[in-house]
C-alpha cells in the first residue's frame, strides 16, 4: 500500500477516488458479484443440504436429526433409486460417446475453409444454446407425439406410423438422447480449435508415405485428439448425470419410471413427497457417485491419453 | 480512471438489486392454481380492486396443480409465501400446524372480513383448533365430464348416479360405436378412495392405509377389464399430457379417437373451464363419478379457499382483499362461479341470474344430483399420500402397457404403499 512506501510520497488519507483505483480494491469489487452469488447460491446451499441429510425435514416444519436414517433407507428400501441409477447411467453412457462422435465428424466437415464457413459453424452451434431451454423441451415433447411431426412426416414417406415414442418404455428414453446429442455444439467448438493445432506436416509426411485418409485419421488426428477428447468426456458425463430439465419437462420419468433421470427423482422426493432430508441425502450420493466415476476416468487417462510430454 | 469507472458501475449495479428486491415487496402476492379461463378472470377481478383502492397492486402467481405446492412449500421455506394463498382441503392442516397461516377469527370481530352469509358448515371446513384459516370460494363435487355432442349423435344417453357396471356398458358402447375409448380417471388422485367409498371402505383412515388387498384388485381390475376390452385408452398417452391440465385432458386434446376419451374425472367446477377450451362445437356434459354405491361415494366439498399468510408484512389489507373476492357481487360478476358456487348465499343470489348455461349445469348438480344423494366429505389425505398416488399412476401405466395383472398389481401395491406410509 502506498501508506507503508517509505520516502517516495508524505503520508496521506487516500481520497475515494484513490482507494477505489488500487488494483486489489478493483479485483475484489469486479468480483465480488460471482463470488456473493458464489457463497449465497452454492456453498450456504450445499452446507444446508449436507446438514437435511441427516434429517426428517419436509420444508414446512423444522428438520429433525434422524442420523444416518436416510442413508440407509436409499440403499436397503428404495427400489426407485436403484431404478434411476440405471436409466441416468444408460442415458448418460449412451448419449455422451454418441455426442462426442457427432462433434467430431461435424468439426471435421466443418474444418475447410469456405465463405460460409463461418455461417455454418454457428448455425451448428445453435442447438447448445437453446437445447437446454424449456421451450425446445416442449417443442420436443410435440414432435414426438402420436399425432406429431415425427409421425407425420413417416406418414409422408409412406410409413403409416402411429407410434407412441413417448409411451413406450424402449422408444421413451431415446427422445431425450436424441436431444441430448442434438447439442453437441460445444464439443464440436473444442474438437474445431483441436483440429487445427494438428500440424499440417505430419499429415505432409502421412501422405509422402502413401498413407490413406483413414489411416491419417487413426494415426494422427485421433490420437492427438485424445487430450481432447478426454476433457470433453470428463466434462460431458458429468453434464449427463445431472441432466434434468429435458427429462422433466418431456416425460417426467414415464413411462413406468423408464425415464426417470436421478436428478428427476430427488426432485419428486424434494418438492412433491416433501421428503427434502431424503432428497438432500440423495444429492450427496450423487456427489459421490459422480466423483467416484469421474475419478476412475482420470485412473484410466494413461492408457488412452496421448501425453505430448511422454 | 477507467478501472475506477468500471468499480463504480459494479457497486452500482449490486445497489440496484438490493433496491429492486426491496421495492418488490410492496406489491401484494397473490397465488392460485388453475387454469386459462380462472387465470383470465381472477386477473380481471384484481384489476377492479385496484381500480378501487389505490396504491394496491398485485403480483398474480398462477401456476399448475402440479406445480403450485412445490412452488408453495419452497417459497414458505424462504420466508416468503403470498399474502393471499389460494388453498386446499387437502393441504390446509399441513400449513396450519406448521404456523403459516393467519387466524381470521380476530378479523371476523373487528369487521375486516365478513362471514355472517356464509353456511357454518362452510366457515368449519376452513376451521381448525377453534381458529379459522381459509375462506371457502366455492363449492364443488366430483364431476364426470363428457363430451356430449359425440353421445347425442350415437344416441347414447347418460344417466347421473351410474353404477360401475352401467359405466363399463356405456364405455363397451361409445368405442364400438364411435372408436373414443375411457380414461378411468388416471392422475386424479381422488378416483381411487371415491371406487372404495362404493364399497363401504376408504384408501385411508387416521393418517394410515385402511385399503385391503381385494380394495386394491377390485380398483386395478377396472383397468384390466377396460384394457382387455378394448376401451381404455393406452397408456401411451399418459406421456404426453401434463395430468391434471384441463386444456390437455385427453377428452378434448388430441386429434385420433383411439387416442382419446368420452369422458374426464374432473370437479364440477371445471366444467366451465373444460368447455371453454374444447374444440368449437363440442358440449360437455356434466354427471357423477360412477361407483357401485353413488351415494355412499359421494360428496360435496369447498373447492378451494384463500388464505392470508402469517409470513406477509400486508395482512390487514390481504384480509380485506379475501373479503372483496367473498362478499362483492361486482367481483363474483367477473368471477361468474368458476371457482365453485360462491360461498356467500347474498352473492350466489346476485350472480346467479348472470351465469351462463354451464353455471347452470353446474348449479343443479350441485343442488339436484349431489346434494340428495351424497355422504361427508371424506378427511384430508395423509401427507405421505403423494407418494402413495404416485404409485398409483406408476401401477395404472404398467396395468395399461399389459406387463402386470390386476391381483399382482393389487399385491404389489400393497406392499409398495405400506412401506411408503411406514417410512
Amino acid at each position: 500500500m502506498s501508506q507503508t512506501q517509505r520516502g517516495t510520497r508524505p503520508k496521506r488519507r487516500l481520497t475515494i477516488g484513490q482507494w477505489l483505483n488500487q488494483e486489489h480494491v478493483a479485483g475484489v469489487v469486479c468480483t465480488s458479484p460471482f463470488i456473493i452469488g458464489f457463497l449465497l447460491f452454492l456453498v450456504v446451499p450445499m452446507i444446508l443440504s449436507g446438514y437435511y441429510s441427516f434429517c426428517d425435514y419436509d420444508i414446512l416444519s423444522a428438520p429433525e436429526w434422524v442420523g444416518l436414517k436416510n442413508f440407509i433407507n436409499i440403499f436397503t428400501s428404495d427400489a426407485k433409486f436403484v431404478k434411476s441409477i440405471g436409466v441416468t447411467f444408460y442415458f448418460a453412457l449412451v448419449s455422451v460417446p454418441l455426442r462426442l462422435i457427432f462433434a467430431l465428424i461435424v468439426a471435421m466437415i466443418l474444418l475447410r475453409n469456405t465463405k460460409l464457413t463461418g455461417l455454418y459453424r454457428s448455425a451448428y452451434y445453435l442447438p447448445s444454446i437453446i437445447g437446454g431451454s424449456v421451450a425446445v423441451a416442449i417443442l420436443w415433447k410435440r414432435m414426438f407425439a402420436i399425432d406429431g411431426t415425427i409421425n407425420v412426416l413417416l406418414q409422408s414417406i409412406g410409413i403409416d406410423s402411429h407410434f407412441a415414442w413417448l409411451g413406450n418404455t424402449k422408444t421413451a428414453i431415446w427422445t431425450l438422447i436424441v436431444l441430448a446429442v442434438w447439442q453437441f455444439g460445444s464439443s464440436m467448438l473444442i474438437f474445431l480449435s483441436s483440429l487445427k493445432q494438428i500440424p499440417e506436416t505430419l499429415y505432409e509426411a502421412a501422405r509422402v508415405d502413401g498413407a490413406s485418409s483413414p489411416r491419417q485419421f487413426f494415426s494422427i488426428t485421433l490420437p492427438l485428439l485424445t487430450p481432447t477428447i478426454f476433457f470433453n468426456l470428463v466434462m460431458q458425463m458429468i453434464n449427463g448425470f445431472l441432466a434434468f430439465t429435458q427429462c422433466y419437462i418431456i416425460t417426467q420419468g414415464k413411462p413406468m419410471n423408464s425415464t426417470l433421470f436421478y436428478t428427476v427423482y430427488m426432485y419428486q422426493q424434494a418438492f412433491e413427497f416433501k421428503h427434502t432430508g431424503y432428497a438432500s441425502a440423495l444429492a450427496w450420493v450423487m456427489l459421490l457417485i459422480v466423483g467416484a466415476f469421474t475419478g476412475v476416468l482420470f485412473l484410466t487417462k494413461r492408457f488412452w491419453v496421448y501425453d505430448e510430454g511422454a | 480512471m477507467k478501472k475506477k469507472i468500471s468499480v463504480l458501475l459494479v457497486v452500482a449495479m449490486l445497489a440496484m438489486m438490493l433496491a429492486s428486491a426491496a421495492l418488490a415487496d410492496n406489491q401484494m402476492t397473490i397465488a392460485w392454481w388453475g387454469n386459462q379461463t380462472r387465470n383470465e378472470r381472477t386477473q380481471a377481478a384484481l384489476d377492479l380492486y385496484s381500480e378501487q383502492n389505490a396504491g394496491v397492486t398485485f403480483d398474480p402467481q398462477m401456476n399448475a396443480w402440479s406445480d403450485y405446492w412445490a412452488a408453495l412449500a419452497t417459497a414458505s421455506a424462504g420466508g416468503s409465501l403470498p399474502d393471499v394463498i389460494q388453498m386446499d382441503y387437502q393441504y390446509l392442516s399441513q400449513y396450519v400446524d406448521n404456523n403459516l397461516l393467519v387466524d381470521l377469527t380476530p378479523y371476523m370481530e373487528n369487521g375486516t372480513l365478513d362471514m355472517s352469509k356464509v353456511n357454518e358448515g362452510i366457515v368449519g371446513s376452513g376451521s381448525k383448533d377453534g381458529g379459522v384459516y381459509a375462506v371457502c370460494l366455492g363449492v364443488n363435487a366430483p364431476a364426470l365430464l363428457y363430451n356430449k355432442t359425440l353421445l347425442d349423435a350415437n344416441g347414447i344417453t347418460i344417466k347421473d348416479n351410474m353404477t360401475m357396471d352401467e359405466f363399463f356398458a356405456v364405455s363397451k358402447e361409445v368405442y364400438e360405436k364411435t372408436g373414443y375409448k375411457t380414461n378411468i380417471g388416471y392422475g386424479t388422485d381422488n378416483v381411487f378412495n371415491y371406487v372404495l367409498r362404493g364399497l363401504g371402505h376408504s384408501l385411508f383412515t387416521d393418517g394410515q392405509l385402511s385399503a385391503t388387498l381385494e380394495d386394491a384388485e377390485y380398483f386395478f381390475g377396472l383397468y384390466e377389464k377396460g384394457i382387455k376390452e378394448g376401451w381404455h385408452v393406452s397408456s401411451a398417452i399418459f406421456a404426453e399430457v401434463t395430468v391434471g391440465s384441463v386444456e390437455q385432458d385427453p377428452m378434448i386434446y388430441g386429434s385420433d379417437p383411439a387416442n382419446m376419451s368420452w369422458c374426464a374425472f374432473f370437479w364440477s367446477n371445471q366444467l366451465t373451464a373444460m368447455q371453454n377450451a374444447a374444440p368449437e362445437g363440442v358440449e360437455i356434459g356434466i354427471t357423477t363419478w360412477p361407483s357401485a354405491d353413488p351415494a355412499a361415494s359421494n360428496y360435496l366439498k369447498p373447492s378451494q379457499f384463500f388464505s392470508v399468510s402469517a409470513q406477509g408484512s400486508q395482512q390487514e389489507e390481504a384480509v380485506k382483499v379475501v373479503n372483496f373476492f367473498l362478499n362483492s357481487v361486482e367481483c363474483n360478476n367477473i368471477l361468474l362461479a368458476e371457482r365453485g358456487i360462491p360461498a356467500a348465499s347474498d352473492v350466489a343470489e346476485a350472480v346467479a341470474p348472470k351465469l351462463d348455461a354451464n353455471n347452470q349445469k353446474v348449479i343443479s348438480f350441485i343442488n339436484d344430483v349431489v346434494s340428495p344423494n351424497s355422504s361427508a366429505v371424506p378427511a384430508a389425505d395423509p401427507t405421505a399420500s403423494a407418494e402413495v398416488y404416485a404409485l398409483v399412476d406408476e401401477i395404472i401405466e404398467s396395468l395399461c402397457y399389459g406387463t402386470i395383472s390386476a391381483s399382482d398389481a393389487a399385491a404389489y401395491f400393497m406392499d409398495e404403499a405400506t412401506a411408503i406410509m411406514n417410512r
